[in-house]
């Protein structure tokens, strides 16, 4: 596994609330380009590893993080939050495009809140390319200035991660993408993640097995804060190392 | 490089916005105490001289400097008392009416509509109404009766209070009869209770601490109410002998006296009333509070 | 048959009660409609382009208006808004963004308090604060007064308001990589927006009928003031003076004065409803 560049690596990573502790010495690379699942029972800590990486868990109170997250060999948890989140990109459990911007500025919107100024033409090339990439342009090109919230969920949560691409992240944190989504919505996201990998690394929880089993080129599974295995998806799905990895695969607990 | 130059200041913005956040924050509680130390320190003149029996002397006399507070604080609680018994059952009749009889439709939304609308109209123009209509009406009575026909006095703005006290002490009840369980007077009703069974068998002992608490906020209410009661009221600076006699509240009194009391004792025994006042009410709304949040937690 | 009987005189209870139910309420609300239409009727007699345009008269001459309140209160409103209303959001974003943190506890018990504080205390306090040291009435300390009454009104439906924007929206804004501070004034703010205005419209709604705190900071002025340093006149101060004066034509303009007020508070009431529905 080691001749892959990875992108970004977690070394002896911790994570405690209030003296609990929620993630114990994570060692974990992610590799450029790929799809990497987090899978485990619920209260594993797999969220909280995400948001971790977008540096979003900071406004916890009583939280303390130890060890390091490297991003290009930079600690991202020394960097500064607001670079960080720009060169990583995140979409959440639920849809939640800003209900009051149309169409077009929730694409932009990484842009406009920030205070970036944007020529007329180079907005048309952002909106344009993003929705492209999402599969969403030919469903709302008529609709641009239209507010985002008729959209259907999946068309929303599509909108949610064409505005995360539309910053050009290294690396893109679905966390239970189409945990609220119809199964013909969370198709439609996973052929959408296999199309985006050629261009940004893919950090995606989820708790759905299939789902990991169809679309991640590797798999890691959490149980109580630990990481028991990380390996390339058919090695997990076909021949799990640990005995709790197998009783999760086969339903026995989760 | 740029963009880091960029970052950085958008950090030192959101750490100064922060910042203004919590030193808003904190000016809120400055204006607070700010207040009531303003009040304090201005009524110390009087409480000094004055000492204790500012609180139970009854006379107020400022032209001979002797200042009591105790026909107000009388003149107060009597009012607001009465104001609240002549309301309670009306705005209580009304909470159930709007909660438990007329949930929905036209006819709910107009009533309640009406309420909130009434509840917005200035204080002043109740006392003018007051005075142009009511006082006519109370004085005939007391006609009738024989009494010296006043007119303005006590049971005046204690009718006048009680129409104003209403839509808040209504729309409060509302609320905490809004907070009683769905299911619990649906499984009163399956077992055949009668809607009235339902309101005094669940909703009342349910719901009784919550009513509680919006009594003695609509009696806060009551009691810091000022120009309505100040133009009915009669201004008179003593103890009310019965329902019709003019007398002063707390509040009345303030707006009556403070702009023409020039002399420092004269003003600061005014300011010890408004402290008096402050406390009271500030009283009466912090429990109310206090139990509606208990309340709320507990069930 | 027993079981009938009882049946039979539980539901005329119930019919009673609702009767009675019905009685009461209809008891109170006709009476307040009463006032409103003694209002309106007396009120929309003095109705007249001089009542808008100019000031009063003196006894004994007929004819005058009350051009000199209403810029009077709209100069209060104004002077109370640029405080009240700033502020009022600030201190509502803080109490919602702080929610556990003891300090903002306390903060809300001290805004819930300001509340409560009687509106002739508020009077005396503007007086205290800014007409002692200013050496006389005017404007701004009336302003001052109704701020405070108002500051309240705009913090609690601000912090009601956003502690339901959904904390996703913040967060998508976050990982955008947004500063905090635009992630609140862009993303959160506008998100709460109809609640915020509604709040603001009745805090004025509020405040633009106050006498009280009034009495001894913009005192009243027969004559037409714009200056902010000035005593000044509201149609609240209008109608109280006017109504306990013994002139007829006076008592006229109360009601005209008081005719206006009612409308103008009313229809900020109704918005306010309109906009929260929205």
């Amino acid at each position: 596994m080691n001749d892959k560049k990875s992108i970004l690596e977690l070394k002896n990573f911790n994570l405690y609330i209030q003296d609990k502790q929620i993630l114990k010495e994570i060692n974990l690379p992610f590799y450029k380009n790929k799809v990497t699942a987090i899978m485990g029972p619920s209260g594993c800590g797999k969220t909280t590893l995400i948001r971790s990486i977008n540096r979003l868990n900071e406004g916890i109170p009583d939280i303390k993080m130890t060890g390091e997250m490297r991003l290009y060999n930079k600690d991202l948890l020394e960097m500064n939050a607001i670079l960080v989140r720009r060169k990583i990109g995140m979409v959440f459990q639920r849809p939640n495009p800003f209900p009051t911007m149309s169409i077009a500025d929730n694409v932009l919107a990484g842009f406009i809140l920030n205070g970036v100024r944007l020529t007329k033409q180079e907005k048309e090339e952002i909106v344009t390319g993003s929705l492209e990439k999402t599969g969403l342009w030919d469903e709302v090109k008529d609709n641009l200035h239209r507010k985002g919230t008729f959209l259907s969920g999946g068309q929303q949560q599509r909108l949610c991660i064409a505005r995360a691409l539309a910053m050009k992240p290294k690396i893109l944190l679905l966390d239970e993408p189409t945990s609220a989504l119809d199964p013909k919505a969370t198709e439609r996201i996973e052929e959408l993640v296999n199309e985006l990998k050629s261009n940004v690394t893919i950090i995606m929880v989820t708790h759905n097995m299939g789902q990991a089993e169809r679309i991640s080129d590797y798999t890691v599974f959490l149980y109580l804060g630990e990481l028991v295995e990380y390996e390339e998806t058919a090695t997990i799905f076909d021949s799990p190392k640990h005995s709790r990895t197998k009783d999760y695969l086969t339903r026995k607990f989760g | 490089m740029n963009d880091y130059k960029s970052i950085a200041l958008a950090e030192s913005r959101a750490y100064v916005f922060k910042i203004i956040l919590r030193l808003s924050g904190y000016l809120a509680i400055a204006i607070l105490c700010g207040v009531f130390i303003t009040l304090a320190s201005k009524a110390a003149l009087s409480l000094q001289e004055t000492g204790l029996s500012f609180f139970y002397t009854s006379t107020w006399d400022p032209v001979r400097d002797s200042f009591g507070a105790f026909p107000f604080f009388i003149g107060t609680m009597v009012t607001s008392v009465l104001a609240l018994t002549i309301s309670l059952p009306f705005s209580f009749a009304l909470a159930i009416f709007l909660g438990e009889y007329l949930k929905q439709g036209r006819l709910s939304n107009i009533v309640s509509t009406t309420l909130d609308l009434l509840a917005g109209i200035p204080s002043v123009i109740y006392g003018f109404w007051g005075l142009f209509v009511l006082v006519p009406l109370i004085r005939d009575f007391q006609n009738m009766l024989g009494i010296v026909p006043h007119g303005v006095g006590i049971f005046s703005s204690s009718i006048v209070l009680a129409l104003m006290i209403v839509p808040y002490s209504a729309s409060i009840s509302r609320e905490v009869i809004a907070l009683v369980p769905q299911d619990l007077k649906e499984a009163a009703q399956s077992l055949g209770a009668t809607q009235f069974e339902v309101v005094t068998r669940v909703i009342l002992p349910y719901a009784k601490s919550g009513i509680f608490a919006g009594i003695l906020m609509s009696f806060g209410r009551a009691i810091s109410e000022t120009m309505a009661v100040t133009m009915l009221i009669g201004n008179a600076n003593k103890i009310p002998t019965s329902l019709f006699s003019p007398a002063n509240t707390l509040a009345s009194v303030l707006a009556n006296e403070f702009a023409e009391a020039s002399e420092a004792l004269y003003l600061s025994s005014l300011i010890s009333l408004a402290l008096m006042l402050f406390f009271i009410t500030a009283i009466f709304s912090f429990v109310g509070r206090w139990i509606i949040r208990r309340w709320m937690v507990n069930g | 048959m027993k079981l009938k009987n009882s049946l039979k005189s539980r539901l005329a209870k119930d019919v009673a009660f609702k009767i009675v139910v019905g009685v009461l309420s209809a008891m109170l609300i006709l009476p307040l409609l009463f006032i409103l239409f003694y209002i309106v009727k007396h009120g929309s007699a003095s109705f007249s382009w001089g009542f808008f345009t100019q000031t009063p008269v003196q006894v004994g001459e007929t004819g005058g208006g009350v051009s000199n309140a209403i810029i009077g209160t709209l100069m209060l409103i104004g002077t109370a808004s640029v405080f009240a209303i700033p502020l009022g959001i600030l201190i509502g974003i803080y109490l919602s963004e702080n929610r556990q943190s003891k300090v903002a506890e306390f903060t809300r018990l001290c805004v819930d308090t300001l509340q409560g504080v009687p509106s002739i205390v508020m009077g005396i306090i503007a007086y205290a604060w800014i007409v002692m040291p200013m050496g006389g009435f005017s404007a701004f300390s009336g302003g001052v007064a109704l701020a405070i009454m108002m500051l309240p009104i705009v913090t609690k439906s601000t912090e009601e308001t956003l502690i339901l924007v959904p904390d996703s929206l913040k967060e998508a804004s976050l990982a955008l990589g947004v500063p905090y501070h635009s992630t609140i004034l862009k993303v959160v703010l506008p998100a709460g927006k109809s609640g915020i205005m509604s709040g603001i419209l009745l805090g004025v709604a509020r405040v633009s009928g106050e006498t009280a705190p009034l009495l001894f900071t913009a005192f009243g002025n027969p004559f037409m003031a714009t200056n902010l340093f000035k005593p000044v006149n509201s149609l609240p101060l209008l109608i109280f003076n006017y109504a306990t004066s013994p002139y007829e034509d006076w008592q006229t303009l109360a009601w005209g004065a008081s005719l206006l007020l009612v409308l103008f508070v009313l229809s900020l009431s109704i918005l306010a409803k309109v906009m929260v529905k929205k």
